[in-house]
């Protein structure tokens, strides 16, 4: 996860996808082999479900047993459920039940996955604390092997949302049962400019479109959201700042969608103006605030950055306003 | 060369064959590091190479100093502190030790104050040296690093960056320096350490990988394992860096004082002892070594900088932040070198008296060893692993289960199964991090990870408690000996309040003076070090001591344990409070940039302050010269509100000698004169405001009698006034309120000219700026206040809306930014003309539209109050008055009353209550009469 080195004498080398703070890795994979469960609390957008995905498929190969807390979250998404007409057919047993991602995680002995624990009601959110403390789960509606204990090496990632702390807490039962490592937001450039890199270059492979990002499209990238986001923190109320939480994953978001717009509708080639009106795109999500926002910070940052830098500024801006004008 | 370390050698060129495809200099830098320690080690002055705030340094050095009892010993430290060191045993470690010069001389003045710090730390080499050479009899201690004033003499020339300095830190904005500064050179280096090394910090790295195998190494292998890093640092130290540019000065510096040293006293240099930071400890400048015939640098001579010399408190955190090492890492230093002693079962050298720590009665020295020769120790570092350290089992538990204690106290919902689960995690994280045993930083780490949620319940976070569990910053304190004068004499005058100067909190001083008026030197005291000492040290809670005022209780906040650096700083001015007090107030007045209300302001505080009439008349004069020498107005208001307050304060009853001080005189008449003479290019001037040439009107009008009677001519001003030609609407309507004033403008006339203003729509726009100018004009002639609230009602009266509407807010911004003081003025005048009930407003006619009532020709009618005596002596003898008339340019003949007049008058004042009382009564007018004498 955090690449391999030399020193450490492996057969190939391992090349590093998770970026920030050695530390949280650490923590995290202690936390793993200890028999506590292990909640990654972050803002949107710092990378939690990818650590918690990465961490689960290096630890058990497998990172796709995962439960989607919603508001629609049943107990039986953590537990178990019934294949109906089986049952009507044949009545209840082993083969006629549906185990859930979490207890064929346990049945396996490898990592569960919890994605957005806070979104999910408490009675879920108590199930669960059943599972990670006794970590057996019993079946009472059949006589004969109705208990599934977890193998050595279960354990639950789960990741939360500190935005919305408040909306279904967790109990300090549950908290308890949990350590908590927390994401920080990426405010390191060095650091921010290697993930959105790594991460696009995936996207892109992943696309199969052959496009280079310019190095100065990245830097204004980076500046444009690191100026963005003194904005918001100097913000008084919630009118005055961007409703999107202008974090890493956004930056990949913005990147990406301008480089498919420039492979299938641009010139293909990434120009600073496609990319400026992703930009707009993507964060203007309520009108007429963010609008406003944005173009506030067009006139006042952007058009005095590109009259004396000019570069790829004078495009930005060119595209910003044209985006602006076109969804106003 | 020895062939000590030939063995090592060959093993490392063999290595460097290995690598064969990496750098060139690679074998160079291998060989290079042998031989450094072999060079160190063949000096035949023996050098103890130390690393800062090292807990292993100070263990071997502790042991050094027994088994080998040097009669001297060099310690790299600036060598003008040597005469301070004494003082450490009056305090409570950590302090630091500190040059500071107030004065420069030969440096920017920019740079002044100078302030140099080496803070000491008990658990640190340097403690245990200076300890051991000044316990020890016959035992010198010589400090040769450069002195303070040449650490600034060697900085670059250039203005040094500002910068913030926190609030709450101990050490202000000095420069540190430090015995034994050992770090990567470059951050490459430092990274590749720490990211190896699976540690966060170079703190971390050091304890890890130097610090726990050296703190029970045999002392052979401590200063070859030492030499060696130091060396290692030296060697990929970038070429030509600043750095290190000013460390090999340093050594050529160092060396050629010891040299000065061992020559003067004619020691065997083996009974010497060089204390040194690794990275001097190898160095191969050619100036370095004991031998006689090396060459000497050439020691440039101080500048006339003169230096003082103190103690100030330091505390860990400090030092953490000031030499940028990790927080808590001074902390857990001192824990280690706790643990270190306990376990070696040493006795640690300390100062006779030191407060604080362990106390321990000194035993003897035994009988100094003789030394085994030397041989290769570090082959033997380098191939194994190191030992087993960090915590041991018993340590990591008992840390578990306290910190869940100090967790569950702050709020944290933490429990016993908390406690398993971090010392599961703490093992579990060495070990992932190579480490047999969990260091502090794991354990710091797994307890984050433990018991640290979503909200942190308290104040305190489970990192701080880490720290607090590991010891905890721990703040030190100069002793009342070891205070320079300044801050003794302080507490010894504060000691009638009864409060514990030195505890560590706000202590409240309670002083009733109509109680105990004994209180009353403290209590003039706590006022000149508020004055001195703004901030927090001194704090009024009640009370004030403004010109002229005295309070019958006070009440102090007094915080001088946790400020005491300030206290000793200000003790480095002098030697007592009101010399200090005094010498700031006089270098206040003779700045060049002083003008006359600096001089002012300080004459006002010398009297507030100081009881020293011959400072306030020195101070009192200088303002005379200030005034006389200034060619602009800037401060005119200022320079008016001051020698009024003055003014006022010489004729109250509060100043002892009821006549106005021969400064003051010279003031009123030399600043009557100053502004005359001002007066017209001030009018002109576009850069001079209409509150300057207000106040300049001001002092002219409210000084004057004081002026003519002290001989100045009106002449003068009216010349002034008539030479005037204002340009702006401001400055007219104030040199009309001086015409006015000077008779030169009825009233009736100004009000035609404003009535004219009024009706032109032209100048309609700028009106609000004549009424600045008018209420401006209210300072220098109050009667204008009538006037001026007419003006205003007139304006809101007949303006039309669409002119009215958009002219409020800038009235009301004008009338805020130019004439904030004197709005309370208007409104009250505004108070007395308007009528203060809704109903009464519908009758109510403003006073200048009521029509002019007809004043009946004062006939020679007799005023009926007057007294028909005095008109019957002027009658009988009329002559005194027509000469007076004559005298006036007035001629005419006497009238004399009509006798009936007289008559009436007599009769009128002959009645009423008070006369038909004093007929019935007659006695105690009788008796008055009698008393007065008549």
């Amino acid at each position: 996860m955090l690449g391999s080195e030399r020193a450490d004498g492996l057969e190939r080398e391992i090349s590093q996808k998770w970026f920030g703070d050695r530390s949280i890795v650490e923590r995290a994979i202690v936390t793993l082999a200890s028999d506590r469960g292990l909640l990654l609390i972050g803002d949107p957008g710092t990378g939690k479900s990818w650590l918690a995905e990465l961490l689960a498929a290096a630890i058990s190969r497998n990172s796709t047993l995962v439960v989607q807390g919603t508001a629609g979250t049943t107990e039986d998404h953590i537990k178990y459920s019934w294949n109906v007409s089986m049952v009507i057919a044949k009545g209840q047993s082993r083969e006629s039940m549906i185990p859930s991602p979490i207890m064929t995680a346990m049945e396996g002995g490898v990592i569960g996955r919890f994605e957005e624990l806070t979104r999910s009601t408490s009675d879920v959110q108590d199930a669960l604390i059943s599972i990670l403390s006794e970590k057996y789960v019993s079946i009472p509606e059949l006589d004969d092997d109705n208990i599934v204990f977890a193998k050595p090496g279960f354990s639950v990632i789960a990741t939360a949302n500190s935005r919305d702390r408040g909306v279904n807490d967790l109990s300090s039962a549950l908290k308890r049962r949990f350590n908590f490592v927390r994401i920080p937001v990426v405010t390191n450039k060095k650091s921010e400019t290697e993930i959105v890199r790594f991460r696009t270059e995936e996207l892109l492979r992943r696309h199969a479109i052959d496009l280079e990002v310019p190095p100065t499209l990245f830097d204004v990238l980076l500046q444009s959201f690191a100026d963005l986001r003194a904005a918001a923190e100097a913000a008084k109320s919630d009118d005055e700042k961007l409703e999107s939480s202008l974090s890493t994953a956004e930056q990949i978001g913005v990147l990406e969608d301008a480089v498919l717009h420039s492979t299938f509708f641009g010139e293909k080639a990434l120009t600073a103006q496609t990319l400026a009106s992703s930009l707009v795109g993507s964060l203007a999500r309520r009108s007429p605030e963010d609008l406003a926002i944005l173009n506030t910070y067009l006139h006042g940052v952007v058009e005095p950055r590109s009259k004396a830098e000019g570069g790829p500024w004078e495009g930005f801006l060119e595209g910003g306003r044209q985006a602006i004008s076109a969804l106003s | 060369m020895s062939q000590t370390f030939a063995a090592l050698r060959g093993q490392l060129l063999d290595a460097a064959e290995a690598f064969a495809e990496g750098p060139a200099v690679l074998p160079e830098i291998l060989e290079g590091l042998v031989s450094d320690v072999d060079h160190a080690l063949a000096e035949p002055l023996e050098i103890f190479p130390v690393c800062h705030h090292s807990p292993a340094s100070a263990l071997a050095m502790g042991r050094r100093l027994r088994q080998k009892q040097p009669k001297v010993i060099y310690l790299e430290l600036c060598e003008d502190l040597e005469p301070i060191l004494t003082e450490l045993r009056n305090c409570r470690l950590p302090v630091a030790v500190q040059a500071f010069a107030s004065q420069v001389q030969g440096f920017p003045a920019a740079w002044s104050p100078l302030n140099v710090i080496a803070p000491i730390t008990e658990a640190s080499a340097e403690y245990q040296a200076i300890a051991y050479a000044l316990e020890t009899p016959g035992v010198e201690l010589v400090l040769v690093d450069r002195s303070a004033d040449h650490v600034f003499q060697w900085q670059p020339q250039e203005e040094p960056e500002e910068k913030e300095a926190p609030e709450e830190d101990l050490h202000g904005a000095a420069v540190g320096v430090e015995i034994g500064d050992l770090r990567p050179r470059f951050a490459e280096l430092e990274q590749y350490l720490i990211h190896h090394g699976k540690v966060r910090h170079w703190s971390e790295w050091w304890d890890q990988f130097v610090e726990q195998p050296l703190a029970d190494a045999d002392y052979d292998t401590y200063r070859q394992v030492m030499a060696l890093i130091g060396s290692l640092f030296r060697r990929l130290t970038p070429e030509g860096s600043p750095n290190l540019v000013s460390d090999e000065n340093r050594e050529r510096y160092m060396w050629t004082r010891i040299r000065a040293h061992l020559a003067e006293s004619g020691l065997d240099r083996s009974e010497c002892l060089y204390v040194c930071g690794a990275f001097h400890a190898v160095s191969r400048v050619e100036e370095a070594g004991s031998a006689p015939d090396t060459p000497d640098l050439e020691i440039t001579p101080r500048t006339g900088t003169q230096w003082l010399y103190g103690l100030i408190p330091s505390s860990h955190s400090a030092i953490e932040a000031q030499f940028g090492l990790a927080p808590g890492s001074v902390s857990i230093a001192a824990a280690t070198w706790e643990k270190g002693l306990k376990r070696s079962k040493l006795t640690p050298f300390r100062l006779e008296g030191q407060k604080g720590g362990r106390r321990k009665a000194a035993k003897p020295l035994p009988l100094p060893t003789p030394d085994a020769p030397v041989t290769d120790k570090l082959t033997e570092y380098l191939a194994t692993p190191g030992a087993a350290a960090g915590l041991d089992n018993d340590e990591l538990r008992g840390w578990c289960v306290d910190i869940v204690r100090l967790a569950r106290r702050n709020g944290y919902l933490s429990s016993t199964a908390d406690a398993i689960a971090i010392y599961q995690t703490s093992v579990l994280l060495a070990n992932l991090r190579g480490r047999q045993r969990p260091t502090p930083y794991d354990f710091q780490d797994a307890a984050i990870t433990c018991i640290e949620k979503d909200v942190v319940p308290g104040r305190r976070d489970v990192q701080h408690l880490c720290e607090i569990l590991l010891g905890g910053d721990k703040v030190g304190q100069v002793g009342y000996e070891a205070l320079p004068p300044l801050a003794k004499d302080v507490h010894d005058r504060l000691e009638p309040l009864g409060i514990d100067l030195q505890k560590r909190t706000i202590s409240r001083a309670l002083i009733d003076l109509s109680a105990q008026p004994g209180l009353a030197p403290c209590s003039r005291l706590l006022w000149r070090l508020q004055y001195l000492l703004p901030g927090h040290a001194v704090r009024t809670v009640m009370g004030s001591r403004r010109l002229g005022e005295k309070s019958v209780q006070e009440s102090w906040d007094l915080d001088l344990g946790r400020q005491q650096r300030t206290l000793i700083e200000l003790g480095y001015e002098g030697v007592t409070v009101e010399q200090v007090l005094e010498q700031r107030l006089r270098r206040a007045v003779r700045d060049p940039k002083a003008t006359a209300a600096d001089a002012l302001a300080a004459v006002e505080d010398s009297l507030r302050l100081l009881e020293s009439p011959r400072l306030t008349d020195d101070l009192g004069l200088r303002a005379v010269e200030l005034l006389a020498g200034e060619r602009t107005v800037d401060d005119a208001p200022q320079v008016l509100h001051l020698i009024r307050r003055l003014i006022a304060y010489f004729e109250s009853p509060a100043h002892p000698d009821d006549q106005l001080p021969a400064w003051c005189q010279q003031f009123v008449t030399a600043g009557y004169a100053h502004y005359c003479t001002l007066l017209p290019t001030t009018f002109a001037d576009e850069e001079t405001g209409v509150r300057q040439v207000a106040a300049m009107l001001g002092f002219l009008f409210s000084m004057e009698s004081l002026a003519l009677s002290l001989g100045c001519e009106r002449t003068q001003l009216e010349l002034a006034v008539q030479q005037s030609a204002p340009q702006t609407p401001a400055k007219s309507a104030l040199f009309w309120a001086a015409r006015h004033q000077l008779g030169g403008l009825p009233l009736a006339e100004l009000r035609h000219k404003c009535d004219e203003l009024l009706a032109n729509p032209l100048v309609v726009p700028s009106f609000p700026q004549y009424v600045s100018g008018f209420v401006h004009a209210m300072e220098p002639v109050p009667r204008l206040a009538p006037f001026v609230v007419e003006t205003l009602s007139k304006a809101f009266a007949r303006l039309p809306d669409p002119v009215l509407l958009p002219w409020l807010p800038n009235l009301i911004t004008t009338l805020k930014q130019d004439a904030a003081e004197l709005v309370p003025v208007l409104t009250r005048e505004a108070g007395r003309t308007f009528p203060g009930q809704l109903p009464a407003l519908d009758a109510w006619t403003a006073p200048w539209n009521r029509p002019a009532r007809k004043v009946a020709p004062r006939s020679a009618a007799l005023d009926r109050n007057g007294d028909p005596r005095a008109r019957m002596l002027l009658d009988a003898h009329p002559a005194a008055a027509l000469g007076v008339a004559e005298l006036l340019g007035v001629a005419g003949e006497w009238q004399a009353a009509p006798a009936e007049d007289l008559d009436l008058a007599s009769a009128a004042s002959g009645s009423g209550p008070a006369m038909a009382l004093l007929a019935t009564y007659p006695e105690s007018a009788k008796a008055a009469a009698g008393l007065i004498g008549g």
